[in-house]
């Protein structure tokens, strides 16, 4: 594939209300956090260029509401996307346990070809606040669990880890975009990505 | 793929895809989603003969079939999963085995019908049905229509003949797109223009759509595009020559029905103070409360006497009430107030951890109000007050309400009322009010927001044809990206006291039921050149309309709106389906006697109806709410 074409990956972010999504987002795109943000009604996506071993990609970065209420609405972005992140907040329980619809409702509705090979990455956010609910054990369990989905823990509101997270979002997206385009052009010779080429397990720098 | 097929590439994929009719082997699949493939040989040797053929995949993982609007299908996870189609094989063996495909040279004819596509080869049984689950097939026909010598039959347009590239039939179809003789010119607009060659019918609509932007509205003058007109304008009125009338039996082009002219209604200034006062009798009530609320409707409220007002326009004091009768109201009111608070605050620990339904509403709800309007310094700061009151206003209604308990947007609502009536019992019954008025917006199902938005696309295709058609061919005839807007009110699209003017003119009920969904046509219309133009597709469009925010002139959306209304009205061609939106009497062939399609709510409106019975054969297609209307506004012009 010509590394000058132009690469669009399509983030998609999801998890309950109220988890940070719409902080994190702003915090990787703007590098700002603000306690202004207001719940997201409908959705939203923002875009930032991001340079991925020596390639420039264009990541659009979609935002949308968590309430269960407007999950119906959500459905309609996820077409198209090249991965997955969800978000859990690490201080709340219920948002952990909700991860397993938000992961299977995703794959029902935006169908990838492959759902066992479609790149989900885990965020487990605001680690800066106490008390913790759910040990980065328990969420790498979960990830584990799911065929070694990459786990990381964040802070949107300290810029935690936000950063690393996101690479390795668009490093993960670029694969399956790449794979994607392989099986389009039946390249028997490209490396097929497999999941020890993805950031292992448990990579996120944050001691727990 | 297969052994056979290993030279073929993908060059093109389109998901949720069903196949609605197929032959019998793969009656399985019937009603299964999957992907619709085209697949090519097409290389750049060039050496072979290139070939060509379509494949329908389905998707490892079905939904139920019944689910057909899959966006805003309620989704029950768990059950769906466990319905996959592979069982116990994997996926892409299944697959493999399961595919339908068919050689484009076996395709002699392609009928179109709303989101299905039919393939028939010679014979009259069809090959297979598809279902274009989201949206159109456009692209789909398009790509078709590049690889095979397609066109429109001359019976039904939505049928597309393989023609024999050279067979007489085809040299005509193309003789009458060679009248257009237009610059090469690399803009997208004119690259869409020239493609109406290439790409006859459906292409055509789209380009049209475009057209009409720079021959019907021209819009911007000085803008380079409008120095093409006279071109343009020839080369129209070459298609209709050649296609509409002469050409062929087939219409290319249908020009939609003119609404009647559109008319300016200027903003007039807010209902002030000594108005409002002489409106008053001496016991306290409001005189003529029609004139009244088309003052309000008009030009809004003074900031002055806004609270007070509000509370009749919420339906928190009837407006037919005296001073002593509110003076009653309150008391109660009040009273009933803290009785529902002290319900919720009373609960102990064990209680809220046995009602976790009531404990998911209250972290809710806790969560939003930190985040609602922090900007503004009535909700800035940690500990405010304000916080606390919008807060316990909310949980309230989570007493009040319980069955709706408490959905996102709902802050948003509250917060403006907040500001306003600093009193926790008062701002709580207009909330109350408010709600009453936009209940359905907060469905379970959504139900209520998908008419609406249904209902605004229904509108917009009215007043905007064009302008309909290009979003449907554009995958957004959903109208997702009006979401916000519909919801609560335009909140999050205007500024802090553009809101409030914005809300109390829609209070009134003027001049017609659904009037936002008439305000956000009018926003969609004033965009309209910059969405086409643009040839903007669903996600520029959704990031065009939120970046709109804070950014509308509410003044002139008003003024638009109300002409669109005027011009709706008087639309010959009004059809039942806009009547029922806007709330006007329908006219359904049932309704021998004009006479009787008065329906009079209010007593006040019988009394008049009786006194003068001219008016009312007047007016015989005209609700009483507008009959007063049009009588206020006539008293306030004239
Ligand atoms: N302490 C702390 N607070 C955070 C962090 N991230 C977000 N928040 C706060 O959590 C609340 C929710 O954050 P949002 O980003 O609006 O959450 P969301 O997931 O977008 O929520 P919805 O739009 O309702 O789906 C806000 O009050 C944020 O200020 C974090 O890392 N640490
Ligand atoms: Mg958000």
């Amino acid at each position: 594939m010509a590394s000058n074409k132009k690469v669009l990956l399509k983030v998609i972010i999801l998890g309950d209300s109220s988890v940070g999504k719409t902080s994190l987002m702003n915090q990787y795109v703007n590098r700002k956090f603000s306690n202004q943000y207001k719940a997201t009604i409908g959705a939203d996506f923002l875009t930032k260029e991001v340079t991925i071993d020596d390639r420039t990609v264009t990541m659009q970065i979609w935002d949308t509401a968590g309430q269960e209420r407007f999950q119906s609405l959500g459905v309609a972005f996820y077409r198209g996307a090249d991965c997955c992140v969800l978000v859990f907040d690490v201080t709340a329980p219920n948002t952990f346990k909700s991860l397993d619809s938000w992961r299977d409702e995703f794959l029902i509705q935006a169908a990838p070809r492959e759902p066992d090979n479609f790149p989900f990455v885990l965020l487990g956010n605001k680690v800066d606040l106490e008390p913790r609910a759910i040990s980065a054990k328990r969420a790498q369990q979960w990830c584990q669990s799911k065929n070694d989905i990459p786990y990381f823990e964040t802070s949107a509101k300290e810029g935690l880890n936000v950063e690393q997270a996101f690479l390795a979002i668009a490093k993960n997206a670029l694969a399956q975009q790449n794979q994607t385009v392989d099986l389009y052009n039946e390249f028997p010779d490209q490396i097929k990505l497999t999941n020890t080429q993805r950031p292992s397990n448990g990579s996120d720098s944050c001691a727990c | 793929m297969d052994e056979e097929f290993k030279d073929y590439i993908d060059i093109f994929s389109q998901d949720g895809v069903l196949l609605k009719q197929a032959p019998s082997s793969f009656i399985p699949f019937i009603n299964a989603i999957g992907t619709i493939y085209i697949w090519s040989t097409e290389t750049n040797d060039g050496t072979r003969p290139i070939k060509r053929f379509l494949e329908w995949k389905p998707n490892d993982v079905t939904i139920d079939s019944d689910v057909q609007d899959q966006e805003w299908a309620v989704v029950n996870t768990v059950q769906k999963r466990s319905r996959t189609l592979s069982g116990n094989l994997p996926a892409d063996h299944y697959n493999k085995l399961r595919s339908l495909k068919i050689n484009f040279e076996d395709i002699k004819r392609v009928a179109k019908k709303n989101r299905d596509l039919t393939f028939f080869d010679g014979s009259s049984e069809p090959m297979c049905t598809l279902l274009f689950q989201h949206g159109d097939c456009f692209y789909f026909i398009d790509l078709l229509k590049t690889y095979l010598s397609v066109g429109p039959s001359r019976r039904d347009k939505n049928i597309f003949i393989v023609y024999d590239a050279d067979s007489p039939e085809y040299q005509e179809l193309n003789k009458t797109f060679a009248a257009l003789d237009i610059k090469p010119n690399d803009s997208s607009f004119w690259t869409m223009f020239k493609n109406i060659k290439e790409h006859p019918y459906e292409s055509s609509l789209m380009a049209f759509s475009k057209v009409s932007t720079y021959v019907y509205r021209s819009v911007e003058p000085g803008n380079n595009d409008i120095l093409l007109n006279d071109d343009l304008q020839r080369s129209l009125s070459e298609i209709d020559d050649n296609i509409t009338h002469s050409g062929g039996d087939y219409e290319l082009v249908q020009k939609p029905p003119q609404l009647p002219k559109r008319k300016e209604f200027p903003r007039c200034k807010p209902l002030r103070e000594e108005q409002w006062k002489a409106q008053f009798t001496c016991d306290g009530k409001l005189e003529d409360v029609e004139s009244i609320k088309t003052l309000i409707f008009r030009g809004g409220v003074s900031p002055k006497i806004r609270e007070e007002v509000w509370k009749f326009l919420l339906d928190y004091y009837p407006w037919d009430s005296t001073l002593a009768e509110r003076e009653a109201l309150v008391i109660a009111k009040v009273q009933e107030y803290y009785d529902m608070k002290l319900q919720w605050k009373s609960f102990t620990k064990a209680q809220e951890n046995n009602f976790s339904d009531f404990a998911q509403r209250k972290s809710l709800i806790e969560k939003d109000v930190n985040r609602t309007d922090r900007n503004l310094d009535f909700y800035a700061g940690d500990n405010n007050q304000n916080l606390q009151k919008l807060n316990d206003i909310l949980m309230t209604y989570v007493m009040y309400n319980f069955d709706l308990g408490y959905v996102q947007g709902m802050s948003d609502l509250l917060s403006p009322i907040l500001m306003l009536i600093g009193n926790e019992p008062d701002a709580f019954w207009c909330f109350v009010g408010f709600m009453n008025k936009l209940i359905s917006n907060f469905d379970i199902d959504q139900a209520g927001m998908k008419d609406q938005l249904g209902n605004l696309f229904t509108l917009l295709n009215f007043v905007d044809p064009f302008l309909a058609k290009y979003l449907e061919t554009h995958d957004c005839a959903n109208m997702f990206f009006c979401f916000r807007w519909v919801l609560v009110w335009f909140k999050r699209e205007l500024k802090q006291e553009d809101v409030m003017r914005f809300w109390e003119v829609l209070w009134t009920g003027y001049p017609c039921q659904n009037f936002h969904l008439l305000v956000a046509v009018a926003i969609l219309e004033h965009e309209r050149s910059e969405l086409m133009g643009n040839d903007y597709g669903f996600t520029e469009i959704l990031k065009h309309i939120n970046e709109l925010s804070c950014h509308l002139d509410m003044d002139l959306m008003l003024n638009k709106a109300e002409g669109i209304f005027f011009q709706i009205k008087e639309a010959d061609h009004l059809t039942d389906q806009i009547r029922f939106i806007v709330g006007l009497p329908l006219i359904g062939n049932h309704c021998t006697d004009s006479h009787e399609l008065i329906h009079f709510d209010s007593p006040d409106c019988l009394v008049s109806s009786e006194s003068h019975p001219k008016c009312s054969v007047d007016r015989v297609s005209i609700s009483p709410d507008e009959i007063s209307f049009d009588k206020s506004i006539q008293s306030n012009f004239l």
